[in-house]
Formats: structure tokens, C-alpha cells, sequence
């Protein structure tokens, strides 16, 4: 245990999957967003939906403060949260990425997009995040937050993707499970296909 | 034409003193018609109607009146006279050409007037007429043109003679390329609200001649797909956007205007065009439409309270205006309702849909039937939708696609925030579902939008009238089914919740059930290609067809296994899933298909070991059924010439799964099957110390079961205390307990031991007889 500590306190920017115990019947949640809109009513939901234990954690950007290294319980699903009607947005994301383990990338990340219908979007910004999801292979979520029944619906894919993260589903993995919902980039039906 | 009315202007200016006067009052004549107009939205005339009714009651009161009757009119001129908005109207109809713009601030007051009203509730049309003329003439200068372009709100409609004096100012005037472009943004944003069309078609060829400039090209083509009838194609058009496609290359606005020519006069149009291709032309997003949908819903209580005056002349401009609501269906509207323009003499005899009412009407008009300008319109009306479906109209369902295209993509990819109205839309879509009930098939159009939004879904957003629309979606090729369905379709279910699972499977079956029934009614007509949808010309061979379906197949059964993993077996999903698998094992004899799938493994075992008997029951039914269609399928395959090859591989499975079921169910020797894939080791089963261990999922001991046999087990053997369901495997209480299952409705059950196994009531031999007809 002693040794463990040293080995992460010297690469501490680093947040890493495998590094603590899990607990029972226990599941931690990360959200990162750089807006901090959505993460309080999500946590609030996800909280109250959760048919498991859920511990919600907040953040703006990674890497998380050193001071709460040892009482932070092992993270098992990051969330970045993006809102496409915001390049900053996407941006902080981007950043907060690469002070992930790579281990995280085995089915523990997932993004969550909001505003995709909207008009004022630059179509590019939503290729750069699906670019990005499918670069990660990790799972791309679309959320009507402007609705109760949205941030419902988002709140209980969360918890999908969650327990199979933190291992609370009988025999299936993250990175099993990673397989059948990471994003893939779509055909891109505007092509004109000559056949 | 335009020369000459420049002419008149100047030289009534030649004589001001005199003149002005007298064209004060024409000026203001003309523009207090539209005043009127304005002020029955506003409901500002009521007052003097009241009084008109007053007048009648008795002659008592007439002469008063009458008096204030007077002194109301009086009234009302002076303040149209005095009326800054008129007076700025004024002021644009009358400017003479090369006035100054900079410094001027007559123009500017009188522009900023101008915009204020036209934001705030809109121009009227002499009001949009002079602006537009305004504008387009040049008569200051170029800089004034876009501003002006930019606040061109109608209150209520557009009229048509200014856009072809407009259209005409194009080729004249020295108008920039990015102004032209805005004009034409302008006239296709506002096409629904001009008043009529004739015109405009008149002027087809004038306005053809515009696509040869690269930069107007696209909006030139949106603008003749929009007027286009088939008179107006011609083989020179026809060569001219050839050449054009040689030069620019195969862009989607010319493919576009190509394919409805194609449909008008396929004789003209040898090129192939795409099945596939781009949505449709460009959206010009620009602020006039929030401007007009905004204005539209603030004039909608307006209308609604001044609805009794002027009914006659509102009807009409109510009813465009709604248009510009795209998910309001507009109402059933022709552009030939007015009979003062039909000539007698025309050779052309045409009945527009709206005054048809019943289907015998008509079935006697159906040769002379005039579609409407919104296509849309046709979704809310039975009879037009008779109308599409008897008569293979392609132009119709080309031009209703296009609509249909556009209004989706307006309101469920391209909002613009303020229109967030799902009321609105949960409607719209489920028009849009019970019109592709009626017509029985889907529209491309929706299948094309679908296949995006599924992109950008998030999985309950109007969840049943998507799932709805997606079921009915024509055969997707099956190079093509797994980049444009499954892969958005897979990352939903797998992270989406149970409920969401089920209804994706019950949608997946109702689409291959849509699937079959087109087989099975098209395949009658011809044997080897299946022309799939009676309108569009998708073709596809029966082994394209055969394809697909096995991929959709394939692609269920793979969600199934791993969801019902993930999900615990939940018996919901199970019950989704058993549903799906009673479409897919019919599919030869039900729906003369040549084809059989059978389950996946992932599928087979949760509804044999499931802990409620109606899985097993429903399992059982399922394997009886494949047991017929395969028998059948052998039987004919021997007599018949249209044999289907049906793999050795199919038949091993089913046998396997048959053997299993017999072993598990009834010979109680679970374990003990020679030819299992998966073998587990004799002191393996010992060591899970389970006494005998095959036995557990017999009739008697499954868990599904269970229940049964302890209460026929207490109504044998009343009198015992202790339960031993092991005597019921004595050969006459066997056989006893067997009808005693049966009579609990487990006919699936029935049918399936009665197909496999000979088992009589009264023998006392019980053994598995697997057919062996089914081995080769």
C-alpha cells in the first residue's frame, strides 16, 4: 500500500483507473465540464436514479487538486461533458483529456454532447467531437438537456455505461462492453453515391 | 415595360406643383387598400362596422350616425396622410434615381421607419412591392440594396408581380453578385407566400437563363425545381444542364432539377440518377425566417379574433401565412382556386384537388387533377392521399418527398431555438406516421432523415414516432445497412435503458415484418426481381433482398444475445426478442421467402432456462414452426423446381437445438447429449454437488415448471405431507402430468412434444425421436 502511494505521487497529474480497490456495490462517477451547467441537475438525478450506490464528482477541468488524492474513492467513469455551442467548450475538454491514463481509454470515458439540433452550431465543431469520440473509441452521447425528460434519459445512459464501468454487471467488462457502444464515425449520407 | 413606367415617374415630376396633388391621393388610394388591410389585423375597423349594423337597426339614429360615420372616415384619411410609414413609402416610391445616400437623412429616417414596422408586424404587399422595387432599381446605389433585401418582411403575402419585375431588374440593372444571390435567398425563403405563380412560370425561360452564372446556379436551380411543370421541359434545357453538370460537376442542385425533369419526361433525360443522393437543396438560414415564424405566431390570435371580417379575401392570406410554420400542415389550397384566371378557352382542363371531396369525385377527375402548391398539404387530406396511391404520379411524391425533406430537416436537425415546440412536432410526425399507413410504405425522404438523426438522437426525444417511422423504412441495401442502421442503432442499445431495448427490438420486427409482406406481395408479380416500392424505381433482386433481411437477422440476434447477457435475461426483452424470432422462423411458409435463420445460442438458452414458462413455451412454439418450414422447404425442394438451398449448417443447428431440448425437457439427461458443442466434465457435476444433475430442467424440475408439478403432484397424492416430484416420473403419472400441462394453454409446448417426440397418451414408451429426415 505504502508503495502504491509513492508511485502515484509522482505522476499525481495523472488520474489512473486501476491505481485503488474498488468498493462494494459502489460506483464513482466523474463529470467535467468547463460550463458547470448541467453537472449539478445531472448529479442530482443521477443520484436519485441509481439503483446502486453513486458517488458524483465534479470537475471543471483535469487534472483534479493533489490535496484530495488519497480521500478521492477510485474513479470509474469520466464523463466530459461538451456544449457544442461553445468552442471553449470543446477546447477545455481537449486539454483536460491528456491528464488521463490511458488505461481510462479501455471503456472508462465517455462524452456527452448537448445542442446538436441547434442551428447556430458550425457543423465542423460537431466532426471535431465526433472525430474525437471515435478517436478514443469511446461512447458519444446526445442529450436534449433542455428537457426533464432529456436529462432523465441522460441520466439513466450514464448509469448504463456506469455499471458496466465500475463491473457491477455479471459477466461483461468495460472494455467488453466498450466494444459494442464506442462510437464509430458515421457514413456520411450528404456523399453522393454513384453505383 | 420597366422603361417606360421610369418615363411616367419623371415626368410627373415635371409637373409638381400640379401634380402633386393628384398623385398624392392616387398614392395614397392604393396604400390605404393595404392599410385597411392592416387594420382589420389589427382590429382597428371594428368600429365602423358596428356602426354599418347600427345603421340598419332603425332611422332614428341614422342621421347621427351617419354624421360620425363621416367624421370617422375624415378622420382616418388624415391620419393615413399623416401616417410616417406611408409618408416613407411615399418617399421610396418616389426618390429619383442618383440621390445621394451619404448624408442623407431623409432615407435614413425614412428606412429605419420602415424596418421598425416591417420587424414588428411585417409589410404589406404595396409596401413590399415599392421596397422591392426600390431596392432592385438601384435608384441610390448599391449600398442601400441588402439593407433594404434584409427587413423585406411580408405581413401577409408577396405579390407576385413585384418578384417578376424584380427577377426582370436582375438582368438590367448592375446588381453585385452577393446582392442577386440575397434577392434569391429572399424570393425562395418567401416562395410559399407569394400570391400566385402563373407569372413566375411565365417567365421560366428568363429565368433559366440564369444558370449559366456560377454563382446563381445553385439558387436558380432550387428556384425552377419550385416552378417546373412538364411543360417546361425542353430538350435544350435538358442539353444546357448536361453541359453545365460537365463543367461544375455532378452537383446535388443540378441532379436535383435533373431527376424531376427525368420523372416529367424520362425520354429527355438518358442520365442515371442516384438512388441515393444529397438531401436536398441547401437552407438559407437567414434572419428572415425566424422574423416571419416569430410574426406569424403573434398575427395568429390577431387572425383568429378579426376572422369575421373579410372572410372571403383573409381565408386565403391565413392560410399562406401558416405555411411559413413548417410543421403546420398547410391547409388543402390550389394555385387555380380563382376562377377569374381560368380560361375557358385553355386547353388544359384542371380540377384542384381542394374542391374534391369524396372518392367518387375523385375517381371522375382523376386525369384532370391539379396538385397543389404545397405539397405538404396533401398529408392532411384523405382524398389527395387516395390520390397518390392510385395513380403513380412520380412528380407528386417527388415534389412531396421534397418537402417532406425540408420541413424535417428544418425542424429536427436545424433548429433554430426559438421554434422549440415538440407539441408541434409529436403531431406532425404522427401525421406523417398514419399518411405512410394509408399509402402503406415509407417516404424516402423521412428514410434519409432518419438515417441522420438516429446520428444525433439521444434515444427518447419523440421516441415512438421515430422508432414508428423506422419501421417503416424500405429495404436497405445490405452493403449499406450496416453503416447507415446498425452502427447508430448498436451504440443506443447497448447504452440505453431496458425499455428503450424493447422497444427497438418490437420496432426491428415490425420492419422486418414490413420487409416480408413487400416480398410476399411483389414477389408475386415477378419471380426473380422485386421492384420493392411501387412508386419509387429502387429494384432489387431477390438475393439483394435475401441479404438484407439475413443481415437484419443477424444484427437482432446479436443485440438480443448480448442484451439479454447484459440485462440479466430480463423477461421483458426475452418476450421481445421470442416475438421477433415468430416472425423470423416463418418466413417461408408465412411469407414464401426461401430463407431460414435460426437463433443464436444467446438467444436459444435464456428461453429454455428461463424461470417463467411462457419463454419456454414461446421457444417451444418457435422450434415447432421452424420444424414445419424446414420439412416443407425439404418436401419441396425435392418435387419442385424452385428448391432454395438450405445449408447443412442450418440443418445441424436446428437439430442440435432440437436434441437438446428433448434431452433437457423430457429425457432428464441435460448433460449427457453426444454431440453438444460444449461438453462439461463428469466430476465437474459431481463436484457442484447438485444430485442428479441432468434432471434439473426436466418438465418436472424446471424452474418454469416447478409450480405445476407441485400442484399436480397435491392433487394426485392428496394425502401426502412430504412432496416427491420424482414420482412423477413413473410412466402414468408422466403421461397424466403431461395433459395436465397441456390443458394450462401451453399449446406451444404441445405442439412441439407432439412433433418430436412420439409420445402417446396410452404408450408407456417415451423416447426422443429426432426426425431423421432432417439430417442431410
Amino acid at each position: 500500500m505504502k508503495l502504491h502511494y509513492v508511485v502515484f505521487s509522482i505522476v499525481m497529474s495523472l488520474l489512473k483507473p486501476f491505481s485503488k480497490l474498488p468498493g462494494l456495490n459502489t460506483a464513482n462517477i466523474l463529470l467535467v465540464e468547463s460550463e458547470e451547467q448541467l453537472q449539478q441537475p445531472l448529479a442530482d438525478v443521477l443520484v436519485e436514479e441509481a439503483t446502486f450506490t453513486v458517488n458524483v464528482r465534479l470537475a471543471k477541468t483535469l487534472p483534479l487538486p493533489v490535496e484530495n488524492e488519497e480521500s478521492r474513492p477510485r474513479i470509474d467513469l469520466v464523463v466530459f461533458i461538451i456544449h457544442l455551442s461553445s468552442e471553449l467548450s470543446l477546447q477545455s475538454a481537449e486539454a483536460s483529456l491528456k491528464h488521463l491514463d490511458s488505461g481510462y481509454f479501455l471503456g472508462k470515458v465517455c462524452f456527452m454532447v448537448t445542442n446538436a439540433r441547434d442551428a447556430s452550431v458550425p457543423p465542423e465543431r460537431l466532426d471535431a467531437v465526433r472525430k474525437l469520440a471515435a478517436s478514443l473509441q469511446s461512447p458519444l452521447l446526445f442529450a436534449e438537456d433542455q428537457t426533464p425528460n432529456g436529462l432523465t434519459t441522460a441520466t439513466e445512459r450514464l448509469l448504463t455505461i456506469l455499471k458496466g464501468a465500475a463491473g457491477l454487471v455479471p459477466m461483461a467488462t468495460a472494455l467488453y462492453l466498450s466494444n459494442l457502444t464506442r462510437y464509430s464515425l458515421p457514413f456520411d449520407i450528404d456523399q453522393p453515391t454513384f453505383d | 415595360m420597366e422603361h417606360t413606367a421610369h418615363v411616367q415617374t419623371k415626368r410627373s415630376r415635371g409637373g409638381f406643383e400640379f401634380c402633386l396633388n393628384d398623385e398624392r391621393s392616387t398614392t395614397t388610394q392604393s396604400l390605404s387598400s393595404s392599410n385597411v388591410d392592416m387594420a382589420t389585423n389589427a382590429n382597428l375597423s371594428e368600429p365602423s362596422d358596428s356602426e354599418q349594423s347600427s345603421l340598419n337597426d332603425g332611422n332614428l339614429s341614422s342621421q347621427s350616425s351617419n354624421r360620425s360615420l363621416r367624421v370617422a372616415e375624415k378622420e382616418r384619411r388624415k391620419n393615413e396622410a399623416e401616417d410616417p410609414f406611408v409618408l416613407a413609402l411615399k418617399y421610396f416610391a418616389d426618390v429619383e434615381a442618383g440621390t445621394p445616400v451619404c448624408g442623407n437623412d431623409e432615407v435614413e429616417r425614412n428606412l429605419v421607419l420602415v424596418e421598425k414596422v416591417a420587424y414588428h408586424k411585417g409589410l404589406p404587399p404595396e409596401a413590399v412591392s415599392v421596397m422591392l422595387e426600390f431596392a432592385m432599381s438601384l435608384r441610390m446605389g448599391t449600398t442601400l440594396c441588402p439593407r433594404v433585401l434584409k427587413c423585406m418582411i411580408p405581413a401577409t403575402m408577396v405579390p407576385q408581380k413585384a418578384v417578376v419585375r424584380a427577377v426582370v431588374w436582375l438582368s438590367v440593372g448592375k446588381i453585385p453578385i452577393s446582392t442577386q444571390v440575397l434577392f434569391l435567398k429572399w424570393v425562395l425563403t418567401m416562395f410559399d407566400l407569394i400570391d400566385g405563380k402563373e407569372q413566375l412560370r411565365a417567365i421560366y425561360g428568363f429565368i433559366f437563363s440564369f444558370i449559366t452564372d456560377e454563382n446563381l446556379c445553385p439558387f436558380i436551380c432550387h428556384l425552377l425545381y419550385l416552378l417546373t411543370r412538364k411543360e417546361n421541359v425542353r430538350v435544350y434545357r435538358v442539353r444546357k444542364l448536361l453541359e453545365l453538370q460537365s463543367k461544375l460537376g455532378r452537383q446535388p442542385f443540378l441532379l436535383h432539377l435533373l431527376s424531376l425533369y427525368k420523372v416529367f419526361c424520362p425520354e429527355l433525360v438518358t442520365l442515371s440518377i442516384p438512388s441515393r443522393m444529397r438531401s436536398g437543396f441547401r437552407n438559407h438560414s437567414l434572419p428572415w425566417k425566424s422574423t416571419l415564424i416569430r410574426m406569424v405566431k403573434r398575427n395568429d390570435s390577431q387572425v383568429a379574433s378579426s376572422i369575421s371580417l373579410a372572410l372571403s379575401v383573409k381565408d386565403k392570406a391565413g392560410s399562406r401565412k401558416r405555411k411559413h410554420n413548417h410543421l403546420q400542415i398547410p391547409a388543402l389550397h390550389s394555385v387555380v382556386n380563382k376562377p377569374a384566371q381560368a380560361d375557358p378557352s385553355s386547353i388544359r382542363k384542371v380540377v384542384p384537388l381542394l374542391q374534391l371531396n369524396s372518392f367518387a369525385q375523385l375517381l371522375e377527375n382523376m386525369h384532370h387533377v391539379e396538385l397543389p402548391a404545397q405539397m405538404g398539404s396533401l398529408l392532411g387530406s384523405s382524398v389527395a392521399l387516395q390520390y397518390l396511391d392510385c395513380v403513380q404520379d412520380e412528380s407528386a411524391l417527388l415534389r412531396l418527398n421534397f418537402w417532406l425533406g425540408y420541413a424535417l430537416h428544418e425542424e429536427f436537425l436545424f433548429c433554430d431555438g426559438v421554434t422549440h415546440n415538440s407539441e408541434e412536432s409529436l403531431q406532425f410526425l404522427n401525421k406523417l406516421l398514419s399518411t405512410q399507413h394509408f399509402l402503406q410504405e415509407g417516404f424516402s425522404s423521412s428514410e434519409v432523415f432518419l438515417y441522420k438523426f438516429l446520428n444525433i438522437w439521444d434515444g427518447s426525444f419523440l421516441r415512438p414516432q421515430i422508432l414508428g417511422l423506422l419501421s417503416n423504412i424500405p429495404v436497405v441495401p445490405s452493403s449499406q445497412i450496416g453503416q447507415l442502421l446498425f452502427q447508430p442503432l448498436m451504440q443506443l442499445f447497448f447504452t440505453s435503458s431496458i425499455f428503450f431495448k424493447c422497444g427497438l427490438i418490437d420496432c426491428l420486427n415490425n420492419m422486418l415484418l414490413r420487409w416480408l409482406t413487400w416480398h410476399s406481395v411483389y414477389a408475386l408479380e415477378d419471380d426473380l426481381d422485386i421492384s420493392l416500392n411501387s412508386h419509387t424505381s429502387v429494384n432489387m433482386t431477390l438475393s439483394g433482398f435475401k441479404d438484407s433481411v439475413i443481415e437484419l437477422i443477424h444484427f437482432v440476434g446479436r443485440l438480443a444475445s448480448v442484451g439479454l447477457q447484459l440485462e440479466g435475461c430480463h423477461t421483458l426483452l426475452l418476450s421481445f426478442v421470442l416475438d421477433f424470432y415468430e416472425t423470423v422462423c416463418d418466413t417461408f411458409l408465412k411469407y414464401g421467402l426461401p430463407l431460414v435463420v435460426m437463433p443464436p445460442a444467446g438467444v436459444f438458452y435464456p428461453a429454455l432456462l428461463a424461470t417463467d414458462p411462457v419463454s419456454v413455451d414461446r421457444l417451444a412454439y418457435i422450434m415447432y414452426r421452424y420444424k414445419v418450414n424446414l420439412t416443407s422447404a425439404k418436401s419441396q425442394g425435392t418435387v419442385a423446381e424452385q428448391a432454395f438451398h438450405i445449408s447443412r449448417q442450418t440443418f445441424r443447428e436446428f437439430n442440435h437445438y432440437i436434441i437438446i431440448m428433448v434431452n433437457c425437457l423430457w429425457n432428464s439427461r441435460m448433460f449427457q447429449t453426444s454431440n453438444l458443442d460444449m461438453k462439461l466434465g463428469e466430476e465437474l457435476l459431481l463436484r457442484s454437488k447438485v444430485p442428479q444433475c441432468g434432471a434439473r430442467f426436466s418438465f418436472i424440475h424446471h424452474p418454469a415448471f416447478m409450480s405445476y408439478a407441485i400442484d399436480f403432484h397435491q392433487r394426485c397424492w392428496p394425502g401426502r405431507k412430504d412432496v416427491d416430484l420424482d414420482s412423477i416420473k413413473d410412466p402414468k403419472s408422466w403421461n397424466w402430468y403431461l395433459e395436465y400441462l397441456f390443458t394450462q394453454g401451453w399449446d406451444g409446448l404441445q405442439q412441439f412434444v407432439q412433433s418430436n417426440v412420439s409420445w402417446k397418451t396410452a404408450a408407456e414408451v417415451r423416447c426422443p425421436d429426432v426426425p431423421s429426415s432432417q439430417e442431410s
